[in-house]
């Protein structure tokens, strides 16, 4: 035991008790420290208790500071201010040599009291602090995550709306806004111009995607600038397709300007990597009256139009016409029940006589197709002969035809010694077909009409085919007993080469020829052609027939030139 | 952050391990509901809070301990409220150059950090899940602070336990290793199975009524995450045992503390 009031002795006992007081804490604080600092820090605290304990008075506010400054070692918890007293209580006046002192102990209580006050002053007030920054956080944390969460939403929106290459309003945008203008009712009038670039795919194909994207691009920020510039709404719809949609248009006329403007602005050359490119475009216009259309209809038209646009060369635009549309419609419609009609026998044969212009004696008859649909009503010939050959329906259909002729034909009774012929049209795609003479041979044999009585008739365009295939298949059937003949003559084709290479028997001349004969024996540049003509078939023995012989006159006239056969309304 | 990704909404109303974790350590960045089940959870183990105080004391000594053998790099997973101690507090206390990235899923915790760290340039907090190792490193902010040829710690502490068998945590911690070049260490904090069996069970039941369910492993499962790792002496012990500062730090129980730790070295 040292004697009170050595230096040398407080100091050894000060840093004793600060050791015992470390053992009881030590555990109870989370700060970074070390065993050695901890020990470090609460000797500073005890020397200055017992510079305390020695002063002539109290300090409240030294005291008190001891008490923060535990805190603010984060000796904090309940049990570390409960072993500070414990430990200030019981150890601290025997390690400074003070036991027994009277004074320095009821100088301690004092210090004690007054440090648990300002200790637990403090951690009430850390913990109000702590509180409220948690809280703090807890509302940045949200408001942060709102904010992304808004952010995404707004990145995700923009991203559905918009075409990733060019950053334009994408088709689904466009359809929206489209759809809006035209639900908007009132009675503005508005349009769509739908672009298409003509030559994007061999650019594309040639120089490669990420060229064709640039130039995509390039496109887009062209007509961009004009859109931003003249409040139009562009959109990228498609691969290499552009759309506008112009509101408050008062005609047609609005939106074909726009679309002048356009194409001119798609025609200056682009500069892309570089190179030099040039682009042609098509346009299909859309413009209405907004309360009688919708989005839909007006993109769909727009499309259409661009069709026609494309399918006249392209380069160019084209106002949508509910009319064409129509008849495009109409055509599509027809295309699209004939197959049902053929198999369900809807079509038909009318047969038209062929008569001796020299003794109105019947030589023979043409076979007419017919065709009256339930739905669609009498379709004529000239409308569905040419789909049917689009599709490649002509081939069945034009076998059903000739079968059912022959059978008719041979089937019809008659008196005389030489029964009349029936003459059936046979188009090109027929004759292209492999078996098609072993297939006539066939509908001959078990319909029993002698090929004497049947003629075909084939187009100049068909004439003039001289693959080995056609010419042969002409020729068999010229041997099985059929007889040829030319339709449509003295129109389709100048060169009439072929009038020697093949078997033909007969000459058919385009009822173009007849009709203009009006008015008849006027001496007409016609009638010399026709006398020309006429002649030329006789020439090469071949029997003329003058189609579409609408009047008695032109029957005269026929016969003066030695026309041999009349067909058409006038003959019955 | 990579684009559409949205963190799930802020909800102060359910309790968050990190906040009880705040709690237990003495700290006030807590909610009622967090207090609620910091008490339940102190009611089934009543020593809790001193576990995760142990574990707490673990970690600084470890910071310690691998700063004085040169390591200058940290990356803590659930790092959690950066209140009592922080990592970076104590490593770049001892060496200022010290870089620290905080990972934490919790995102109260991580704006709270984020705060606290404003203007230090060499430790920063990112929100982002441990299970996801490859986009912490594709991080940006992450890739400024860590410079990953150079040998840098891992800090799993008291974090693990809060990852189900079925997030294969071991797999994350192989890919972490992945990213490490030989030097780097791991070090591992995690609740282990086989002591106080009775109480471990109540207080997982108390922890699965939360959104982070704890699941504690065995021993061996434990060894197995310093895979490719060698363990520094004097090996995976209790938390306590790590390397004591103080004679008055070693209970008379070393398994009192719940939790095994370890410090391995990248070979």
């Amino acid at each position: 035991m040292t004697a009170p009031g050595d230096p040398a002795s407080e100091r050894d006992g000060a840093a004793e008790f600060a050791s015992e007081w470390a053992a009881q804490v030590f555990g109870l604080t989370l700060v970074p420290m070390t065993w050695r600092e901890m020990v470090d820090f609460l000797h500073g605290l005890t020397v200055r208790l017992a510079a305390m304990l020695l002063a002539p008075g109290l300090e409240a506010a030294a005291a008190a500071q001891v008490g923060v400054d535990l805190v603010a070692a984060k000796l904090i918890a309940p049990e570390a201010l409960a072993r500070t007293v414990t430990v200030l209580g019981g150890q601290l006046l025997p390690a400074l040599g003070l036991a027994g002192d009277d004074t320095a102990s009821a100088r301690l209580e004092q210090i004690i009291e007054t440090l648990s006050v300002a200790h637990c002053r403090v951690v009430r007030d850390l913990a109000m602090d702590e509180q409220e920054i948690v809280l703090r956080s807890a509302m940045r944390a949200r408001r942060e995550a709102e904010d992304r969460l808004r952010a995404e939403q707004a990145r995700a929106r923009h991203a559905a709306l918009h075409d990733p290459l060019t950053g334009l309003p994408n088709r689904g945008m466009f359809a929206d806004h489209l759809d809006r203008v035209f639900a908007g009712g009132g009675t503005g009038r508005a349009a769509v111009c739908l672009l298409d670039l003509d030559n994007f795919r061999p650019i594309n194909d040639s120089l490669g995607p990420a060229v064709g994207d640039r130039l995509l691009v390039e496109l887009a920020r062209r007509l961009g600038a004009l859109a931003a510039e003249r409040g139009w709404f562009l959109s990228r719809v498609d691969g290499q397709e552009f759309a506008v949609l112009l509101e408050q248009t008062g005609c047609p006329e609005d939106a074909a300007k726009v679309a002048d403007k356009v194409l001119s602005a798609v025609g200056e050359p682009f500069h892309v990597d570089g190179q030099e490119l040039t682009v042609r475009a098509s346009i299909g216009i859309f413009e209405s009256p907004i309360a009688v259309s919708t989005g839909t209809e007006a993109l769909r038209s727009a499309r259409t139009a661009l069709h026609w646009a494309q399918h006249d060369g392209g380069g160019r635009w084209m106002l949508f016409d509910r009319e064409r549309s129509a008849a495009q419609v109409r055509r599509y419609r027809i295309g699209a029940a004939m197959p049902g009609a053929l198999a369900r026998g809807e079509f038909r044969l009318e047969y038209q006589p062929l008569v001796h212009l020299a003794t109105g004696r019947i030589a023979g008859h043409e076979a007419l197709a017919r065709w009256t649909d339930p739905e669609l009503g009498t379709v004529p010939p000239d409308t569905f002969i040419p789909l049917a050959e689009d599709t490649g329906l002509i081939v069945a259909l034009g076998k059903r035809l000739l079968t059912q002729a022959c059978i008719e034909t041979a089937d019809r009774p008659h008196r005389t010694r030489q029964p009349p012929f029936v003459s059936v049209n046979l188009a090109a795609q027929q004759i292209r077909q492999p078996g098609i003479v072993a297939d006539i041979a066939a509908v001959l044999d078990s319909s029993g009409l002698p090929p004497d009585r049947l003629q075909l008739e084939i187009t100049e365009s068909v004439a003039v085919d001289e693959s080995p295939h056609a010419t042969r298949s002409l020729q068999a059937l010229v041997a099985l007993g059929v007889r040829l003949a030319i339709d449509d003559f003295g129109t389709g084709h100048a060169n009439h080469a072929y009038l020697h290479r093949l078997p033909v028997h007969g000459l058919k001349l385009d009822a173009s020829f007849i009709r203009a004969l009006n008015p008849p024996g006027t001496g007409s540049k016609v009638e010399a052609i026709l006398a020309n003509l006429i002649s030329l078939g006789h020439t090469l023995g071949l029997t003329v027939t003058a189609e579409g012989v609408e009047s008695p006159a032109q029957v005269d006239l026929l016969r003066t030139l030695g026309c041999d056969l009349g067909q058409g309304w006038a003959l019955g | 952050m990579e684009p559409g990704w949205v963190p799930e909404s802020v909800d102060v109303d359910r309790p968050s391990l990190a906040r009880i974790y705040d709690y237990m350590l003495g700290g006030f960045h807590n909610f009622a509901v967090d207090r609620e089940l910091a008490r339940a959870a102190i009611a089934a183990m009543p020593d809790a809070a001193v576990q995760a105080q142990a574990n707490r004391a673990f970690l600084h000594r470890a910071v310690r301990f691998l700063v004085d053998r040169g390591v200058r790099q940290f990356l803590d997973l659930g790092s959690g409220i950066p209140t009592l101690g922080n990592v970076h507090e104590i490593a770049q206390g001892i060496e200022p150059q010290s870089r620290v990235v905080y990972v934490d899923i919790d995102p109260v915790a991580v704006s709270h950090s984020q705060q606290i760290l404003a203007g230090n340039e060499r430790a920063i907090t990112i929100h982002a899940d441990m299970r996801q190792p490859e986009r912490i490193f594709a991080d940006e902010q992450v890739r400024r602070v860590l410079d990953l040829d150079e040998p840098f710690a891992v800090l799993a502490v008291a974090v693990l336990h809060a990852i189900s068998d079925a997030d294969n945590p071991h797999r994350s911690i192989a890919a972490y290793r992945e990213a490490q070049v030989a030097g780097s260490y791991l070090v591992v904090a995690h609740g282990a199975e086989g002591v106080r069996d009775e109480e471990s069970k109540r207080l997982l039941e108390i922890a699965a009524r939360t959104t982070t369910p704890l699941t504690r492993r065995t021993p061996e499962d434990i060894a197995r995450f310093f895979d490719g790792y060698e363990l520094v002496p004097p090996g995976l012990v209790w938390a306590s045992l790590w390397h004591p500062d103080a004679p008055s730090q070693v209970p008379d129980r070393g398994e009192d503390s719940g939790n095994l730790v370890g410090v391995g070295r990248k070979l």
